[in-house]
């Protein structure tokens, strides 16, 4: 019903032949219905949908648009301009803000200064994007309700649609979810005869037991510059948690100390090297055929991004496990690590086919096999799909998608998400002293005031 | 002892040699392996022509042939901005060199204060002049701060305090030559050594120039090749593994960016070739002279 | 950085006496003005304005009111400030110090064979140079990464780095980016010193040489004397091209998943105020803090170094 009112609406604000407004605003339902109801959209994401269009927003889809992607997603914006050859599409890739970098923050404030340029939709690595995109002075993002229709929306899940949402307005829709797992490499448990952990401590110890009796085996990483969402966010450590106009960051906090403790002797013993998955170093010395990635915590898309596409560890030996949990305390919270936003730009002079562009990437767009998307949908029908088939992937030891699906309501939501970066500052303050062998426990004071310096330039007010 | 010293000073300067050399090497051989070649294989071997043309096609592919523009704007900022670092400097110098007017030795103080000082101190206050003159993101936001050249102004001054024999220019004023036929028949065409010397340094400070065009340009298809190459750095994974397994879709590796690296700098090679030589003898020239 | 002085010998070429008579000369017949009307604005516009206005901008709040010296202590006392100067003093001072020595050095060691292994030398030290800016940074990426570099031995060996982040670790970043600089912008140098040395006459090289004078004794007694100026011409520009680093730090900042912060230098959070955070005024601020490190720079050189011809 939604739609049609739309579309009449549509018909009475648009100039284009009334014929031409109306095909637009059918196709406009029926693409969307479909993939809302049946869940049966286009699964190579480049053919069938040619011309059809999933958003509701007022404008005719055509013409041309430019989409800012990380290298990630350029396939998704590649198989949109195939499947519509009536949008003219300029793709730039770019550095997707990732590892916390600001490079949209430089390149939105160049662009508010010179009146133009902006580009009509953005995908950004950091979930904390929008946050400041949808204020002063930056002033970018466009609120997506009235551009894409409720009826969609409303299938993100409440913690994705809460992540973009601010002030109350939703300025985003995440690409995916991506909630912290183990990750588990079961050729080689069952090699070594280790039983799969359930708690940190289970965890920890086969650290310890690998290191000495098949040294070289890993059982995580601690130099990402994210490291410190799969640990300390996962362990409701608060550096990050907003109450009323404070920001709460201790890193004194118990949750944070018992973590960095249990850490420390793993980092030593080398079963928690302090180097960075995607580093050439690391697929040197850890991937491979005879990889030696027994154990990893980190987010769902490793699956495919990291160990299948980097690493190039062989099939049939990785899957997942549910996130770890500290003892035996409940709730199981975990982290996250990515789950980047679509943004579009309210100076987007062709906001009917940005909506569009945004909806079929998150929507339609779905293919399968070797070319499936890397991490979890977060849009509900597509990621039933995503998860029916990653559990017959034969890459996989066993069926990974209990725990993928599991995982993503067990998100700490004592992690709020701020304007400034965090990564950097955990970067630079942590990781180049684990890699200068100094221990995470004797680093957390200092990543604790860094992270507040950080905030305070960012004009939180800080509590300890 | 003497032997002792003379084979010492050959192996300090052959090390120095290596040091500067063995990295230029590597850039060129580069391209010609596979990424995982380049981990394998011995750092100054030798790949093969065919693995050039994929590093190329590659890079080429990158962003809708992004990096075609990004030399071509290259081009475009750098010889455009030098064209009007000629059409003012070689006068100015002219005018500062023989001309007697007031502030003369003021303009010629400024120019070498601010000649001498870091380009790089200058490109925030020159944003900030810029953003608020709305001049932001527009190509003449680029070309016309790299025509200011104060540098060629001092060159063009200095050669015509000294090297132009004033009798002919005196001489051609007394046969009634007014000033600018004086300048465009006699001054000028002395000037040839003096305008190939300054395009080369106006062109090679542009052309390697990162800051000012970083910070104010805004489209990445506006870019020159140094900033591209920033870019190109970040958005793709051989330095950059946010972009991580994902990334392996854009196919722009080590050797893709060697290879972008390489292209980059030919230009300027050409004319660092070219020029030594030139800026040796000129130099021994001098002291022969004095 | 080579580039001025590379011409600035033929300031030195300049005859006194010719320069003199022109004098003379241009004092009877008063022209030239109009041959550099075109030049005046550009420098105006891009050499003058910039720095009023930036010094305007400093002195003043977003709303344009007069705030005095607050945004120079604001900017003092952000926390990144103290850091980012420290990082560039010890940048700058590792640079001089190598460039000092072993331009000098190299120098000497060329000069006085003027034969073909001299110039073959020369050509090998001075072609880095044509990799600037970004080229050369990300040529040093790749020597640094032990995984690709020819120089691994050493970087395993001698600095102890098995992985590409441990060359670049915080410690080591000063050394990195003097090394790039010195890579880039010594053999230029060298051309200069070595066209520096050639300017000393034959004969007094000869007569000490008669005197009993080894090659040692020649170069430190004699000829090191006679190209001090240059040296402190080197050494004052260099400095102030020191303090103004941004690319370097920029594109490993870019390489290093954050690990070195993107305020490493004084110029890159000067950036950041600016384009992060909205706030021209501490931009212009800390922007003037460097523009007069520089501007100190080019008129001692100027008016010290007695290099630069400007007819008295």
């Amino acid at each position: 019903m939604v739609h049609v009112i739309q579309a009449v609406r549509t018909r009475r604000r648009s100039r284009p032949a009334i014929r031409a407004v109306l095909a637009v605003g059918l196709a406009a339902l029926m693409a969307s219905s479909v993939a809302a109801c049946s869940g049966t959209s286009d699964t190579t994401g480049t053919s069938a949908n040619a011309g059809a269009t999933g958003s509701s927003a007022p404008g005719k889809v055509g013409g041309s648009l430019t989409v800012w992607v990380d290298a990630v997603r350029l396939p998704a914006a590649q198989a949109y301009a195939k499947a519509h050859p009536n949008v003219h599409l300029k793709i730039v890739t770019y550095d997707g803000d990732g590892n916390g970098a600001t490079t949209l923050q430089a390149k939105i404030q160049l662009w508010n200064r010179t009146g133009n340029g902006w580009p009509d939709v953005i995908f950004s690595e950091q979930v904390n994007d929008p946050v400041w995109m949808a204020q002063k002075p930056f002033d970018f993002a466009a609120p997506v309700t009235g551009l894409i229709p409720a009826s969609l929306l409303s299938q993100w899940p409440a913690p994705s649609t809460a992540q973009c949402t601010i002030n109350g307005t939703q300025y985003c829709v995440q690409d995916n979810l991506a909630p912290v797992v183990l990750w588990v490499n079961k050729k080689l448990m069952d090699q070594f005869g280790y039983q799969v952990p359930t708690t940190w401590q289970q965890w920890a110890a086969i650290g310890q037991k690998v290191a000495t009796e098949h040294p070289g085996y890993i059982i995580g990483t601690s130099g990402d510059s994210f490291s410190h969402w799969i640990y300390l966010w996962g362990n409701q450590c608060p550096l990050e948690q907003l109450q009323g106009s404070q920001l709460l960051i201790n890193t004194a906090d118990a949750h944070c100390t018992e973590m960095a403790s249990l850490l420390d002797p793993l980092i030593k013993d080398g079963s928690l090297p302090p180097l960075s998955v995607f580093t050439p170093d690391f697929a040197k010395k850890y991937g491979g055929a005879d990889d030696k990635v027994l154990m990893m915590p980190g987010p769902g898309w490793y699956g495919h991004d990291l160990f299948l596409a980097t690493l190039h560890i062989p099939a049939g030996q990785m899957t997942t496990a549910m996130p770890l949990q500290w003892e035996n305390e409940t709730p199981i919270t975990t982290g996250q690590v990515g789950g980047g936003p679509w943004i579009i730009a309210r100076h987007s002079k062709n906001l009917a086919t940005a909506a569009d562009f945004v909806t079929w990437a998150t929507t339609v767009f779905n293919p399968t096999g070797a070319n499936a998307r890397p991490g979890l949908p977060a849009y509900g029908p597509v990621a039933a799909q995503w998860l029916a088939g990653q559990a017959t992937n034969p890459y996989y030891a066993s069926d990974p998608t209990p725990a993928l699906k599991a995982a993503s309501s067990l998100i700490w939501k004592g992690w709020n998400i701020v304007t400034y970066p965090d990564q950097p500052v955990w970067s630079n303050t942590v990781v180049t002293g684990l890699v200068a062998g100094k221990s995470l426990s004797s680093l957390l004071p200092a990543f604790g005031s860094a992270l507040g310096q950080a905030a305070q330039a960012a004009g939180y007010q800080v509590t300890k | 002892m003497r032997i002792a010293a003379r084979g010492l000073r050959l192996v300090i300067l052959a090390a120095f040699a290596v040091f500067f050399a063995v990295p230029v090497l590597w850039l060129i051989l580069a391209p010609t392996k596979a990424d995982g070649a380049l981990v394998t294989s011995s750092p100054l071997s030798f790949g093969s022509f065919h693995q050039i043309a994929l590093a190329w096609d590659h890079l080429d592919a990158f962003s809708d042939h992004i990096y075609r523009a990004w030399i071509g704007n290259s081009l475009l900022y750098a010889l455009s901005a030098t064209a009007i670092v000629l059409a003012t400097a070689i006068p100015a110098g002219y005018g500062l060199a023989l001309g007697k007017f007031p502030g003369r030795r003021v303009v010629l103080t400024l120019t070498l204060v601010v000649m001498i000082m870091p380009a790089a101190a200058l490109v925030l206050p020159i944003f900030l002049e810029l953003n608020s003159l709305h001049l932001i993101g527009s190509v003449l936001s680029v070309i016309l701060p790299f025509s200011f050249f104060p540098f060629g102004v001092y060159l063009a001054y200095i050669y015509y305090a000294t090297a132009v024999p004033r009798d002919l220019l005196d001489a051609a004023r007394v046969d009634g030559a007014g000033e600018w036929l004086t300048f465009r028949h006699i001054a000028l065409p002395l000037a040839k050594p003096i305008i190939a010397l300054v395009f080369f340094f106006s062109f090679v400070a542009d052309w390697n120039n990162f800051f000012l065009p970083f910070a104010v340009l805004a489209d990445s298809s506006q870019y020159p090749i140094q900033v591209g190459l920033s870019d190109l750095l970040s958005s793709t994974p051989s330095f950059n593994p946010a972009q991580g397994g994902g990334g392996q879709q854009v196919n722009i590796f080590r050797p893709e960016l060697a290879l972008a690296t390489l292209i980059a700098v030919i230009p300027v090679a050409i004319v660092f070739l070219l020029s030594q030589r030139a800026l040796v003898r000129g130099m021994l020239g001098g002291a022969v002279k004095q | 950085m080579s580039l001025p002085a590379l011409t600035s010998r033929q300031a030195e070429a300049a005859h006194p006496r010719g320069l003199r008579a022109a004098r003379m000369r241009a004092r009877r017949v008063p022209r030239g003005l109009p041959f550099i009307v075109p030049y005046l604005p550009f420098l105006i516009a891009f050499g003058i304005a910039p720095m009023l206005y930036a010094l305007d901008l400093a002195f003043t709040n977003a709303n344009g009111g007069v705030t005095g010296f607050r945004n120079f202590t604001r900017t003092f006392t952000d926390y990144r400030f103290v850091p980012a100067f420290n990082h560039i003093l010890l940048y700058t001072g590792v640079w001089l110090g190598t460039l000092i020595v072993f331009v000098v050095g190299l120098a000497l060691l060329l000069h006085g064979r003027a034969n073909r292994t001299s110039s073959a030398f020369r050509f090998l030290f001075y072609m880095p140079g044509a990799l600037a800016g970004a080229a050369s940074v990300l040529v040093w990426l790749f020597m640094l990464d032990p995984a690709v570099s020819p120089g691994s031995f050493l970087l395993r060996h001698v600095l102890g780095a098995q992985l590409f982040v441990q060359s670049i670790a915080p410690g080591n970043l000063p050394f990195v980016f003097a090394m790039i600089a010195f890579w880039t912008g010594a053999g230029g140098w060298i051309v200069v010193m070595y066209g520096a040395l050639n300017t000393i006459p034959h004969e007094l090289e000869e007569a000490a040489r008669i005197d009993g004078a080894g090659p040692f004794t020649i170069a430190l007694r004699l000829k090191l004397p006679l190209i001090r100026k240059w040296v402190a011409y080197m050494a004052i520009l260099s400095f102030a091209t020191g303090t103004q680093l941004f690319i370097e730090p920029q594109l490993v900042n870019e390489a290093s998943l954050g690990m070195v912060p993107d305020t490493w230098s004084s110029n890159q959070l000067a950036y950041q105020l600016a384009f992060r955070y909205g706030d021209f005024n501490g931009a212009a601020a800390i922007a003037a803090d460097l523009l007069v490190i520089g501007l100190l720079a080019a008129v001692l050189i100027v008016t010290r170094t007695g290099l630069f011809g400007r007819e008295d």
